[in-house]
């Protein structure tokens, strides 16, 4: 089968394949399930306090369970989850515009000139900026995600032999360790402890090594508990320490008055076009490098896009910080450029690079029939390769969400500057329920929401002493592959110790972890502040 | 030297000493096999060389703290506070769950059945009893510990969401069992 067969299987998979049924009648369900994660992440995006990720991991246990462990899942439940990436990214500019209070870290830049446009009389046209720029940059990033990923994915596959694929999963994780939360040292511990926790239990030996004799341990800790844990309940404990600490009520919020054209005219787009193509191009080139995150993107483009507006702008146009909707324009392509592009790692690797790109790799464990990576873009022309219709449809759906942002995802982010109203206090013991809950109907054993709640305190310690989680997630997930390629390596070189020294490319790889480690350990020059 | 700028000195002491226990006392007296093993003249990668690496990153990133960002400008470390409210939240989970665990089985014997709660435990209402009263208790307690007084609406809140997720969890799906009932 040709290039063009598997796209249209792809589309057709989407189109044609599980059903639901509303008010009689059976619409694909695939497509369904964008919408609804699409609206939901928006919901979640513009409600301080939650996030994308949080609303992935406590919707993936009622997906799996509503379409069962089959590959007919995988789509719905991967649509459904694309849809909250990408509707989180544009909905946390709502409170962010409205009432200088970022739905999410990547939105912060977003207030600098969102909140100012909004106390003018113009926060109608700030948000149609904000959404104008993000469906943008994220069509842009998504373009390049379909070039790029099944390119680089054969190329992986072409050039790379087991001990070169051992020293890129080691070059990553240095990367990650390195990039995420700017400390080297920190990055490194939450990379180890992330590897220690995903080898409990494991190995080739009959006695599950680590275990310490107890059965509990010997199955190791569920992927489940450790992401949820790390990720989401380290995250809502200290959410709720905070609300302990500074109980505050969200009070009568300032209602927004509007003043003047509230419209994005011809002459507006042609205004912040450039500062939106800059800043989709940084976005999308962060976005493809594992572990750095769209809040980098979205500060990078904003500095970009503030020296070209200091250069050019005209005598009666605003400053950056004062109410410009190039600000606007520059900060929103660039953080919503990145979601596309953080999957060409994930689907041409299968090294998530984000915190998003870890529940797609865990909905695609879960389910089965899908491993995110290089031998996914296998181009099979005898047989069909199952998993790369399912690469298409996954593009497929990435277009879909693409189309709803571009149609109703302005009018619906605009609806949602009720979901500030909503007191984190009260929200977060909820979310606690439900991630434990979801995590339970899982695993089905109280143990589980030990280990869970465990790694949740893991995680509230990791914030508080300034270690990013997610160097430890990514870490826990690779670990299996990493120790499995390696033994694979070991054996295919005859037992050659430094099958990682054996080849140039592998030797290049080892040489580029070095210079990663060394790089970051140089002193950083003090930031210009924004 | 304040405590606050001494916080990465502390962590990097901790990790080095973690990162030095792992691989010297836990790795090899909880691994069968070595780092490297030789069957039948075949050399392979034992089970402890995986965790020994993932200890050295530890330790590494422990050394790396200690040397070259002991001084950093910022240093962030829980406080006391901050260790208060782990103990205090986990005591509250400790409480919460052991209600959810009990509270079903209790309530069988507290109607005289003769059927134990195991056999029931996917009938309704039996199924409901333990997680119904364990959430609301996490839901309220949380909500009533921040607002600092137990009010109605935390109340109907706690109940709602209990509510909710039985409905979300439990009712569309034969197969789902909500906690504790896959441990009873």
């Amino acid at each position: 089968m040709d290039v063009a067969g598997y796209i249209w299987l792809g589309i057709l998979a989407v189109f044609q394949g599980p059903e639901l049924s509303f008010l009689g009648f059976s619409l694909p369900a695939t497509p369904v399930m964008v919408l609804c994660g699409f609206l939901l992440g928006i919901m979640v995006g513009a409600t301080p306090g939650l996030a994308g990720p949080m609303a992935m991991a406590i919707s993936l246990p009622i997906l799996i369970s509503s379409f069962g462990y089959n590959p007919d899942a995988l789509l719905p439940v991967m649509g459904f989850l694309i849809g909250v990436m990408k509707g989180s990214t544009i909905g946390g500019a709502v409170p962010a515009i409205l009432f200088n209070t970022p739905g999410t870290p990547d939105a912060y830049m977003t207030t600098l000139d969102g909140y100012p446009m909004t106390r003018r009389g113009k926060a109608r046209k700030a948000l149609r900026v904000a959404h104008f720029s993000s469906a943008s940059g994220d069509t842009f990033s998504d373009v390049v995600l379909i070039l790029c990923a099944p390119f680089l994915a054969v190329l992986v596959e072409a050039y790379l032999d087991l001990p070169e694929k051992t020293a890129l999963l080691i070059l990553s994780l240095a990367f990650i360790a390195a990039v995420i939360g700017g400390s080297i040292g920190k990055g490194l511990i939450a990379t180890g402890l992330g590897l220690l926790a995903a080898y409990v239990g494991t190995g080739d030996d009959f006695y599950p090594r680590l275990s310490m004799g107890t059965q509990e341990l010997a199955q190791g800790f569920p992927i489940t508990t450790a992401v949820l844990g790390v990720l989401i309940l380290g995250e809502v404990f200290k959410g709720i320490e905070d609300s302990l600490r500074h109980a505050t009520s969200p009070g009568a919020l300032q209602e927004v008055r509007e003043e003047g054209d509230q419209s994005l005219r011809a002459t507006d787009i042609r205004r912040i076009l450039p500062f939106i193509g800059r800043s989709a191009v940084i976005g999308t080139a962060i976005g493809a490098l594992p572990g750095v995150g769209s809040t980098l993107a979205a500060t990078l483009g904003y500095t970009v896009g503030r020296n070209r507006h200091a250069r050019r702008k005209a005598p009666d146009h605003k400053d950056f910080g004062e109410g410009a909707m190039e600000g606007i324009a520059s900060t929103e392509a660039a953080n919503s450029s990145v979601s596309g592009a953080n999957l060409i790692p994930v689907l041409s690797l299968g090294i998530p690079g984000n915190a998003a790109a870890v529940f797609l790799i865990l909905a695609a464990e879960s389910i089965g029939g899908f491993n995110p990576g290089p031998t996914v873009f296998k181009f099979t022309t005898d047989s069909v390769n199952p998993e790369l219709v399912v690469a298409f449809g996954l593009f497929t759906t990435m277009f879909i969400a693409n189309a709803l942002n571009w149609t109703v995802g302005g009018v619906f982010m605009r609806t949602m500057s009720v979901m500030i109203r909503i007191p984190k206090h009260i929200l977060l013991p909820c979310v606690l329920l439900l991630t434990l809950t979801a995590i339970y109907v899982q695993e089905t054993r109280l143990v589980a929401i030990w280990f869970a709640i465990g790694f949740g305190v893991l995680g509230y310690l990791m914030r508080r002493t300034g270690i990013s989680p997610l160097p430890f997630v990514i870490a826990f997930i690779l670990g299996g592959k990493l120790e499995e390629t390696a033994r694979q390596a070991f054996a295919a070189t005859g037992g050659d110790p430094f099958f990682l020294f054996s080849s140039p490319v592998a030797l290049l790889l080892m040489a580029l972890t070095l210079v990663v480690i060394l790089t970051s350990l140089r002193p950083k020059k003090e930031p210009a502040s924004p | 030297m304040t405590s606050k700028t001494r916080a990465n000195l502390f962590i990097g002491l901790g990790c080095l000493a973690l990162g030095l226990v792992v691989a010297f006392i836990w790795v090899p007296l909880d691994t069968d096999t070595g780092l490297i093993e030789k069957v039948r003249r075949r050399v392979s990668i034992g089970d402890a060389l995986a965790p020994t690496i993932a200890a050295a990153f530890v330790g590494l990133g422990g050394l790396l703290l200690l040397l070259s960002e002991r001084n950093a400008e910022v240093q962030p470390f829980p406080s006391r506070n901050n260790l208060r409210f782990v103990l205090f939240f986990l005591v509250m989970l400790v409480i919460v769950f052991g209600v959810m665990r009990w509270a079903g089985p209790f309530a069988v014997q507290l109607t005289g059945s003769d059927e134990p709660y195991r056999t029931l435990r996917d009938t309704a209402p039996w199924k409901w009893i333990g997680f119904a009263l364990g959430g609301f208790g996490l839901v309220v307690s949380l909500i009533s510990a921040v607002e600092r007084r137990l009010r109605l609406r935390t109340v109907i809140i706690g109940v709602a969401a209990v509510i909710a997720l039985i409905a979300i969890f439990d009712l569309p799906f034969d197969d789902l069992l909500l906690p504790p009932n896959g441990d009873v």
